[in-house]
C-alpha cells in the first residue's frame, strides 16, 4: 500500500496512454465478429446474419488462394531475411568509416527514401524500370544487357519488390544497429589492441557478436509480418502480367472486400493473418528467450 | 527538499497530460453539443411550413417561407471557388434561395480525390449517421447498396406527379434508365440523365503525318495497319520508329474503359469485351468469352510484335495513353468525342504543327465494326424517407430542365448562368468566356444541388451537329459546347454519328448478383492474366479456349444465368 502511495503519479501518468489502447485498441477488438456474419452496415451487429466460417471458406475455395499465399510468404519471407542482413551488413561497413563528416552524411543520405511514400516511389520505378526508354534499362543496354521486364515478368517482379524495398528502408533500419554499435563497451576494443588483434578480428569476434542480440529482437519483431508483403509497394506497381507471382493477400483483399463493400469478408482474412502472425510472435518471442536471452515481459 | 520538488514536477507533468487528454475528449463533444442544433433546425422549419394551409399541392415554384433541403458534396478536385465561396455557400445556393425559396443545407462535403466521396459515404453509412434529404451517387454499388438500406424512398409516384414535361420526355427517351433502380416494381432512385454517346468512341488521328505521307483516313483495320506501318518507320516528323507510338492504347486494368482501350478491335470482330451483351439467341453473355475476342487478340499481339502498340500496354491506364499523343510522338489515339478540347489540345504547345482530326472506327474482316455504348445515365439521385418537402427537389430540378438543359434562343441563361462565373461582359457588352473572365471561370455545372444541373440525352449532339453543318450558334447549349469544347469537337460528332449503329451498350445495370459478389474478382483477374499472356507471346492465342473453359467452369456459368435472370424481369 505504501508502495502505491509513493509511485501513484506514475500510474496516472500511464492512464492516458491506457485509456488510448482501451478505447482505440481493445474495444475495437469486438468488431472480429464480424468475420463471422454477412455484414451489413445498415443493419449493424445485432441484426446481420450469422454465417458461422464462410468468409474462411470462401478464402480457400478460391483456385488462387493457396498461390496468393504463397506469394505473399515468398516475397514477405524474402523482404525479412534482406532487411535484416542489408542493414546488419551496412551498419558495420559505416562504423568503419572514420571521417565523422562522411558517416553522417552517408547516413541521412541512405535514410531519405524512407520518408517518401510508395504512391509517389511506385510512380517514379514505373518509369525508372519501363523495358521502353527507362533509365535502369538504357544504362543496362549500353553494357550489352537486353531490357529486362522489371515489372512485366513474374520473377523479375519479385526480385523487383524486394530490392526496392530494402532499397528504400535499409538506410533507417541501420539506425537501430548504430545505435547498437555505439552501445559497444570501447574496453573490449582497447583490450583486443592490446592483444593484437587486427582490424576483421576485432569486428569478427567483438562487433558481430554484440549485434546479433540486436538482430535477432529486430528479426523477431518482424516475424509478424510474414503475412504482410507490403500492401502499397505491390497495389502502386503490380499489374495482370505478374498476378501469378505477384498477387498477395492484402491486394486480392482490395480488389475483393474494400472495392465491393465486403467488411465481413475483409475482416476474416484479417483475422487469418492476425492468428497467423501471433502464433509466429509466440513462437519467436521464445526462441529468441532462448538463444538471445531478450524478453519484454 | 529535492525529492520533494521533482514530485511536484512530476505532478504538475501529469496533470498536464491528463488535462491534454481530457480537453481532446472534450472538444470532440463540443462539435457534437454544436452540430445539433443545426440537424434540429430543418424539422421546425417545416413544421411551421406545415401548419400554413393556403394552397392544397405543397408543390411551388417558389417556396415562403424558404424550405430546406439537406444533402452532401463530393467537390471535383479540379473545381475552382472565387469570391471566398465554398461549396455550401455560393452563387448556385443563393440563386436558389433567392429564386425558388429553397435552403440548401449541406450536412458535410468532402474533396472528392481518390474516391474520397465513396469512401465517406459507405462509412457514414456504416456508422449509422443521419442521412441527407437528397443525395447524387455516381457509383453503381455504392447506390445499390444505399438503396438496399431502406432508407430512401419510392420515387415513381413523385415523379409522375411533379416533374414537369420536359424532363419527364428526357426520361423517356430511354425506358431502359430506372432499369438499375427497380425494385419489386418500384422506382427507387431518380436517374440523372448524360448526353448520349458521352463514351463511345471514334479514332483521333494525326491528320498532318497523314497529309504529309499522302494517305487516306483508315476504312478498315488492314488500312489501319499500313497506315500505324508508315507513322513508325516512315515518320514525317523525323521522329525515329522506336520514339513513335503509332497507335497509343493501354489495358492496365481493363480491356474497356473511358479513353486509349482497344475494345473496338474486338467491336471489329463483333463483340466488346468486359460488358454483357446481347448474343445471337437474345440472351445476355460476356463479351470477353465469345470467340470473337480470341481472332482480336491475334490482332493486338501482332500489332505488339510489330510495335504498333506501347510495349507496355499492359502497364498503361487512360491518363498515360494520352501523354505520347499530347507530347506528339503519338500518331493514333481512340476516344471520345470530346478529346478535341481535353487532352489533345495542349498537343499544339508541344508540337505546333499538329492537327488531330476525328475519323470513324474502322471495319474488321468480315466488314463488321463496333465500339462499347454509352448508357444515358451518369448516376442516380436518392430521395430520403424522412424528407419533409420531396416535392422542393422538383421545383428545382424543373426549373433547371426548363431553363438550364436545352432553352430555346432568347432565354434568361443564353450567354451564361451566373455572371463573373461562368461567364462575364467586357466594357462594350459582349460576352466573354473561359480565361477572359476576370478572376478566371468557374465550372458552374458542379455547384447544381444534383450533378451537372439538367441534361437532356440527345440534346448536346444535336447543337454539336447544327455547329458541324455550319450553323452559328444561337441556342444557350449551341453556345456554351461552340465556346467551351475544342475545335473539332462538332466534326468528331458527326463522324461519331455517322456509324450510330456500332454502338454497343453494356445491357447488365442491376445489383450485382450473389455470384459476383464472390467470384467476379476471380474471373476478372484470369480474363486480364490470360488477354495479357496471349498478347505478350507468354501463351499460344489457345490459351484463349483454355480460359473459357476456366471462366465458365469456375463461377462463370453461374453468374451468365443470374444475370439472364434478372434481364428477363427487365422486360
Amino acid at each position: 500500500m505504501g508502495y502505491l502511495r509513493r509511485t501513484w503519479p506514475f500510474h496516472l501518468m500511464v492512464l492516458p496512454a491506457l485509456v488510448f489502447l482501451i478505447v482505440f485498441n481493445f474495444l475495437p477488438m469486438a468488431g472480429v465478429t464480424m468475420a463471422f456474419m454477412d455484414y451489413k452496415p445498415w443493419l449493424g451487429f445485432s441484426k446481420s446474419a450469422w454465417i458461422g466460417l464462410d468468409h474462411f471458406r470462401a478464402l480457400f475455395e478460391r483456385e488462387d488462394s493457396i498461390q496468393v499465399i504463397m506469394n505473399t510468404f515468398i516475397i514477405a519471407v524474402s523482404k525479412i531475411v534482406f532487411n535484416l542482413a542489408v542493414p546488419f551488413t551496412f551498419a558495420i561497413l559505416l562504423n568503419e568509416v572514420r571521417q565523422r563528416f562522411l558517416n553522417r552524411s552517408i547516413q541521412t543520405l541512405v535514410y531519405l527514401p524512407h520518408f517518401l511514400s510508395w504512391v509517389i516511389l511506385g510512380g517514379i520505378l514505373v518509369n525508372f524500370l519501363s523495358t521502353d526508354g527507362g533509365l535502369v534499362n538504357r544504362v543496362l543496354g549500353s553494357f550489352g544487357i537486353g531490357p529486362i521486364p522489371f515489372l512485366m515478368d513474374g520473377d523479375w517482379f519479385r526480385v523487383t519488390i524486394v530490392a526496392s524495398e530494402v532499397w528504400k528502408e535499409f538506410g533507417y533500419s541501420t539506425i537501430v544497429f548504430l545505435a547498437a554499435l555505439a552501445g559497444i563497451n570501447p574496453s573490449l576494443y582497447e583490450a583486443a589492441e592490446v592483444d593484437g588483434a587486427s582490424r576483421w578480428k576485432q569486428t569478427r569476434y567483438i562487433t558481430i557478436p554484440s549485434l546479433v542480440p540486436m538482430a535477432i529482437v529486430v528479426g523477431t519483431l518482424s516475424l509478424g509480418n510474414i503475412l504482410n508483403a507490403g500492401f502499397d509497394q505491390i497495389f502502386n506497381l503490380y499489374n495482370s502480367l505478374v498476378y501469378d507471382k505477384g498477387d498477395i493477400i492484402d491486394t486480392f483483399v482490395y480488389r475483393t472486400a474494400i472495392n465491393d463493400g465486403n467488411f465481413g469478408f475483409a475482416t476474416a482474412v484479417g483475422l487469418f493473418k492476425s492468428v497467423i502472425s501471433m502464433i509466429l510472435i509466440v513462437i519467436s518471442y521464445r526462441l529468441a528467450y532462448k538463444w538471445a536471452n531478450y524478453r519484454v515481459f | 527538499m529535492k525529492a520533494h520538488t521533482r514530485k511536484g514536477w512530476m505532478l504538475a507533468l501529469t496533470f498536464a497530460l491528463v488535462a491534454t487528454f481530457a480537453s481532446a475528449c472534450s472538444s470532440n463533444n463540443g462539435n457534437k453539443n454544436a452540430a445539433s442544433p443545426s440537424a434540429s433546425a430543418p424539422a421546425s422549419a417545416s413544421a411551421s411550413e406545415s401548419g400554413t394551409e393556403e394552397s392544397t399541392s405543397p408543390y411551388k415554384e417558389k417556396y415562403d417561407p424558404p424550405v430546406e433541403i439537406s444533402t452532401v458534396w463530393g467537390v471535383d478536385p479540379a473545381l475552382k471557388f472565387k469570391n471566398g465561396e465554398t461549396i455550401e455557400n455560393n452563387v448556385s445556393t443563393k440563386w436558389a434561395l433567392d429564386t425558388l425559396g429553397i435552403k440548401i443545407n449541406s450536412l458535410w462535403s468532402v474533396t472528392d480525390t481518390n474516391n474520397a466521396f465513396v469512401t465517406k459515404m459507405r462509412l457514414s453509412m456504416s456508422s449509422g449517421q443521419k442521412m441527407p434529404d437528397t443525395v447524387t451517387i455516381g457509383d453503381a454499388q455504392l447506390a445499390q447498396d444505399l438503396i438496399d438500406t431502406g432508407m430512401f424512398q419510392d420515387v415513381g409516384e413523385l415523379f409522375d406527379k411533379y416533374a414537369n414535361d420536359t424532363w419527364k420526355k428526357a426520361m423517356e427517351l430511354d425506358p431502359g434508365v430506372w432499369n438499375p433502380y427497380m425494385r419489386d416494381g418500384k422506382k427507387m432512385g431518380i436517374p440523372v440523365l448524360d448526353y448520349a454517346y458521352n463514351h463511345d468512341y471514334l479514332l483521333w488521328i494525326r491528320q498532318d503525318w497523314l497529309d504529309k505521307l499522302n494517305l487516306e483516313g483508315p476504312k478498315t483495320l488492314a488500312d489501319l495497319e499500313k497506315i500505324m506501318d508508315a507513322f513508325k518507320n516512315q515518320n514525317p516528323d523525323g521522329l525515329k520508329p522506336d520514339k513513335v507510338v503509332p497507335l497509343s492504347i493501354g489495358f492496365k486494368t481493363t480491356m474497356n474503359t473511358w479513353m486509349g482501350d482497344p475494345s473496338w478491335i474486338f467491336g471489329a470482330y463483333g463483340t466488346v469485351p468486359g460488358q454483357w451483351n446481347v448474343a445471337a439467341d437474345g440472351s445476355l453473355e460476356w463479351g470477353s468469352i465469345n470467340p470473337a475476342s480470341k481472332q482480336a487478340l491475334e490482332t493486338i499481339k501482332l500489332w505488339r510484335d510489330k510495335g504498333y502498340i506501347p510495349a507496355e500496354a499492359a502497364l498503361w491506364d487512360e491518363n498515360k495513353t494520352s501523354e505520347p499523343a499530347v507530347a506528339g510522338t503519338a500518331g493514333i489515339i481512340p476516344g471520345p468525342y470530346w478529346m478535341s478540347g481535353w487532352p489533345l489540345l495542349d498537343t499544339a504547345k508541344n508540337v505546333p504543327t499538329a492537327v488531330w482530326k476525328p475519323y470513324a472506327i474502322p471495319t474488321g474482316p468480315d466488314g463488321k465494326a463496333g465500339r462499347h455504348g454509352t448508357n444515358f445515365t451518369s448516376g442516380v439521385t436518392l430521395i430520403n424517407k424522412d424528407m419533409k418537402n420531396p416535392e422542393a427537389l422538383f421545383t428545382y430540378q424543373n426549373y433547371l430542365f426548363e431553363h438550364l438543359a436545352d432553352p430555346a434562343k432568347g432565354s434568361q441563361w443564353d450567354l451564361g448562368v451566373f455572371k463573373g462565373y461562368d461567364y462575364d461582359l467586357d466594357a462594350s457588352g459582349n460576352p466573354v468566356y473561359l480565361d477572359k473572365i476576370p478572376g478566371g471561370e468557374v465550372n458552374i455545372n458542379r455547384y447544381w444541388l444534383v450533378k451537372d444541373g439538367a441534361r437532356i440525352p440527345d440534346a448536346q449532339m444535336k447543337s454539336l451537329l447544327a455547329l458541324a453543318d455550319g450553323k452559328e450558334p444561337e441556342t444557350r447549349l449551341e453556345k456554351e459546347v461552340k465556346n467551351n469544347y475544342g475545335p473539332e469537337t462538332p466534326a468528331a460528332a458527326k463522324v461519331l454519328l455517322s456509324q450510330p449503329g456500332i454502338s454497343i451498350s453494356d445491357m447488365f445495370t442491376g445489383p450485382s448478383t450473389p455470384t459476383m459478389s464472390s467470384k467476379q474478382d476471380y474471373l476478372k483477374k484470369i480474363e486480364l492474366q490470360a488477354y495479357n499472356e496471349i498478347i505478350y507471346g507468354k501463351k499460344g492465342v489457345d490459351e484463349f479456349d483454355k480460359f473459357v473453359a476456366n471462366w465458365k467452369s469456375s463461377g462463370g456459368d453461374q453468374i451468365t444465368k443470374e444475370v439472364n435472370d434478372w434481364y428477363a424481369t427487365t422486360k
